[in-house]
């Protein structure tokens, strides 16, 4: 290959260390990914209760897809907003990997914004014109929306992939669908949709739990629970048996580096791996999930630390597959402390504002003439 | 220079210029319709006045739709178009002002969830509470407004961080605050226009008043848009202002763009006036679409006459529309573009094919083949030779010389050129001697490229540049080596290369 083909590494620099920018995009795609597994996870199996249910919301599964949508409308803008953070952070520290690669797969990563569009406004349109709004019906909506999310997810695995491997840069201008071929990019693929079943099926169970245990349509809830925890489980088993063989299909200098990584790639994989196999435990322990609402909260938590842990894994063997293209060249770093903590506060100082009106709303509940 | 190329067609321009436009209507949209939707609100729980309410609760729905769902995809759009088109550009903006972009992020966070909590409380919560919520989208809103003003600005007026680099220097730059005031009343002419739609929803008894309350709203906007647009033009330089302003403006396209932005702001002021104020019987729906386009057309105008303005640059005397720095035009003319980007390199050795890659690489971000600002047509060619030497029989050398010469040949006269240039009939007779012609034509044309490059590197350095004086004063200089000049040339000369039609040849055969 001729290395020539990365591109130069911005000359206007860093404005702070690199490692602080690695830890910002490992951070916010964590936050990422807990709601882009509602939208892509959550859509999956709305759609799969709506269809299950008929489309009828006398059924507990059309309740329960009703439900992960009323999330979804909120999820969706959520995984939206908080994408834009890694987005930027990787054009940042990626940027001559992460552009070629957009640039060699530019139809496709065009078309995201046309698929998100669609997949977000037939959202809206199951709540408005389907079974939410009408008690049943909405089913093409959904499945729409699903589809969507779920090519989304395709594209960024793809784009994932191929910024990653600069070597096979020259053969995919040629023809980018050969991507589809990389031994990991379906075990990769199937990573995210198992993750985004698993959490969504946890998090309906929760919320179900909740509800049954406050006496909120209990036969309802429990059976809403019962449901969401056996996909959670099912979703959780493949999901750990597609996670090692995605490890075994990585390129073997990858698979080295992180053998042989210690305690900094190791650590990680282990704890991922030992939280997987717990949730797995945790899971089976319980077949009417509202009869142990500790469990279901510990599991939740559980899956949530997995998702952290397996961000921090992602972004390891994403430098182990650079690591040959990025020995040798480093930023320039010109700090901008000052900007750095104006963004630290200001966050500090939004996120606590938006508890605030939450904590404000949550508190002012009002009806009839008293109501806004 | 040194990305891959995405060969589009239609070409960049006119791919970001398609989610580029319907994103700052829906972003501005955001920004002034938190203010009216937080204002009326506030008004309503105050008066007591349910129709005021009920075209805040209508308008928010739209807010929330437009805003937290077109408004977050397009916008994350302009980076993934930009980072497809302009990879370097964007990188460059990045790079310089992450911690902006985190800034707005942040704010941008606030923005979505105060939105979607306002949407969906609607009935739910107390006035007070739900009225602080209007507030903290409006203010989220506006800061968003106020940090990407400050990176938008930036590329047009760099100001002194052309001299120190320095974040706050650029921030905030000559044009920052005409901007922002500009932009503040765009806003609210903006989510006025969009809220007349709601407001005729409202019973009649009171829609007169509410159009009428829409109406002030509508003028205030109009006004500050217009005091921003005149403080903005006060603001640029005058190497900039004389592109498009005053007695003979360099741009006349952009003059002209100007002056359709000032006829469509008043147009808006007076339809405004008329049918908001002084007679809202007089709106319906297709009243409210004049209104709404008007107010576009103002808006459109004054984003092409920004973008228009800052040619040949991305980022004013710093980085050129196609990515290249002014700093690399040394070090490119040294080793070459095929050196630099393994890209181009790649691919046939022909002279052609490797003047197409030199093409896609240095020109391809604002020209395509035959779409927007296509070369082929920008090209002389036979035809172009032909019509005009047809069209002046007896003397076409003067409608030549004048046409295509003399911007490059000075020193020789029309009569002079009559001796040299043949007759329409000629031309048809021998059309390989016109290519030639054009092909050394093209060839000057890039000897001049290449040459303003010395211009830009003769500027003085850490102030805005003024462009002119110079050649092409709209177009970034040609770097790269002799060779690649010569291949780029024949490249051109190829499209440029059209045979004389039938109706051409029998001309020629009246000569025999």
């Amino acid at each position: 290959m001729n290395p020539n083909l990365i591109p130069a590494l911005d000359a206007a620099g860093l404005p702070g260390p690199p490692w602080l920018f690695h830890v910002l995009l490992v951070f916010t795609f964590f936050l990422h990914l807990v709601f882009m597994n509602l939208t892509l996870g959550g859509t999956l199996l709305a759609a799969i209760a709506h269809f299950k249910s008929g489309g009828r919301r006398d059924d507990f599964r059309g309740v329960l897809s009703g439900r992960l949508m009323a999330i979804n409308n909120y999820g969706i803008s959520l995984t939206i907003t908080t994408g834009i953070a890694p987005l930027l952070f990787i054009q940042l520290v990626y940027q001559p990997f992460f552009y070629s690669a957009t640039i060699l797969l530019a139809p496709v990563w065009l078309a995201m914004l046309l698929l998100l569009t669609v997949g977000y406004y037939a959202a809206y349109l199951y709540k408005f014109r389907g079974a939410p709004a009408r008690g049943q019906g909405g089913g093409a909506w959904m499945a729409l929306s699903a589809l969507m999310f779920f090519a989304i997810a395709m594209i960024h695995v793809a784009v994932h992939l191929v910024h990653a491997q600069p070597e096979k840069w020259a053969a995919l201008s040629d023809g980018a669908w050969c991507v589809l071929g990389d031994p990991t990019y379906w075990p990769r693929l199937l990573h995210f949709v198992f993750a985004g079943i698993g959490f969504s099926a946890l998090v309906t169970a929760w919320w179900a739990v909740r509800c049954a245990r406050e006496g909120v349509e209990v036969s309802v809830n429990t059976d809403i629970a019962k449901w969401a925890w056996r996909w959670a489980l099912w979703a959780t088993v493949l999901q750990v048996v597609d996670g090692f063989i995605l490890l075994m299909v990585l390129p073997q200098p990858v698979l080295r580096g992180i053998m042989s990584g210690g305690l900094a790639t190791l650590g990680p994989l282990t704890a991922a791996i030992l939280v997987g196999i717990g949730l797995l435990m945790m899971l089976s322990r319980a077949t009417n999930p509202v009869d142990k609402p500790g469990l279901v909260t510990g599991t939740l938590a559980a899956m949530t630390l997995t998702i952290a842990v397996m961000s921090i894994t992602r972004h390891q063997v994403r430098a182990l597959y650079l690591d040959p293209f990025t020995a040798g060249s480093e930023f320039l770093v010109i700090p901008q402390w000052g900007n750095f903590l104006l963004f630290v506060v200001l966050l500090l100082a939004g996120l606590a504002t938006v508890a605030w009106m939450v904590h404000r709303v949550l508190t002012s509940p009002a009806s009839g003439a008293d109501a806004a | 220079m040194d990305y891959p190329v995405w060969g589009l067609a239609m070409g960049g321009g006119l791919l970001m210029a398609l989610v580029a436009i319907p994103h700052v209507i829906v972003s501005h949209f955001a920004v002034g319709g938190g203010l009216l939707i937080a204002v009326s609100e506030t008004l309503a729980v105050k008066r007591n006045d349910p129709e005021l309410r009920e075209l805040a609760r209508r308008s928010s729905l739209v807010l929330v739709l437009a805003s937290t769902v077109f408004g977050a995809i397009s916008g994350v759009g302009i980076w993934v178009v930009a980072g497809l088109i302009s990879p370097a550009a964007i990188s460059a903006l990045i790079h310089t002002y992450v911690w902006g972009w985190a800034m707005e992020w942040v704010f941008f966070i606030i923005e979505i969830a105060a939105a979607l909590v306002y949407y969906t409380t609607w009935g739910k919560i107390s006035k007070s509470a739900h009225v602080m919520v209007g507030w903290v989208y409006f203010v989220a809103a506006y800061v968003s407004l106020v940090i990407i003003n400050g990176i938008i600005t930036f590329m047009l007026t760099p100001g002194r961080w052309l001299e120190t680099n320095a974040f706050w220097d650029g921030f905030f730059n000559p044009t920052y605050w005409p901007s922002l005031v500009l932009r503040t009343g765009i806003a609210i002419l903006m989510a006025t226009a969009f809220m007349v739609f709601p407001a005729l929803r409202s019973s009649e008894p009171r829609r007169a008043g509410i159009l009428r309350y829409l109406g002030w709203w509508f003028a205030a906007g109009a006004l500050v848009s217009y005091a921003g647009f005149r403080w903005w033009e006060a603001a640029l330089p005058e190497t900039v202002l004389s592109l498009f302003a005053g007695g003979s403006p360099t741009l006349v396209v952009l003059a002209a763009t100007r002056s359709f932005a000032l006829w469509s702001l008043t147009g808006a002021l007076v339809v405004g006036v008329v049918i908001l104020i002084v007679a809202p019987k007089l709106t319906r729906g297709v009243t409210a679409v004049v209104l709404a386009a008007l107010a576009f057309a103002f808006f459109g105008g004054y984003e092409r006459l920004r973008e228009g303005t800052r040619k040949p640059f991305l980022i004013h005397s710093h980085m050129f529309s196609n990515g290249l720095l002014l700093s690399d035009i040394a070090a490119v003319n040294a080793e070459g573009i095929l050196a630099r980007s393994g890209w181009a390199a790649r691919g046939p050795e022909a002279e052609a094919a490797v003047g197409q890659r030199v093409f896609r690489t240095q020109c391809s971000s604002c020209h395509t083949l035959d779409g927007y600002q296509g070369i082929r047509g920008l090209l002389p060619s036979f035809d172009d030779m032909y019509q005009l030497a047809e069209a002046d029989p007896g003397g076409s050398a003067e409608a030549l010389y004048a046409a295509e010469c003399a911007a490059c040949h000075a020193d020789i006269t029309s009569a002079e050129m009559l001796e040299m240039m043949p007759s329409a009939a000629e031309m048809a007779e021998d059309p390989e001697m016109i290519h030639d012609l054009v092909s050394g034509m093209i060839s000057g044309s890039l000897v001049k490229l290449q040459e303003m490059g010395t211009d830009y590197l003769n500027a003085p350095l850490g102030v805005m540049i003024d462009t002119t004086g110079f050649s092409a004063p709209y177009m970034p200089p040609f770097v790269g080596t002799d060779a690649e000049l010569e291949a780029l040339a024949v490249y051109l000369s190829a499209l440029s290369l059209t045979e004389p039609s039938p109706q051409q040849l029998a001309s020629s055969g009246g000569v025999e």
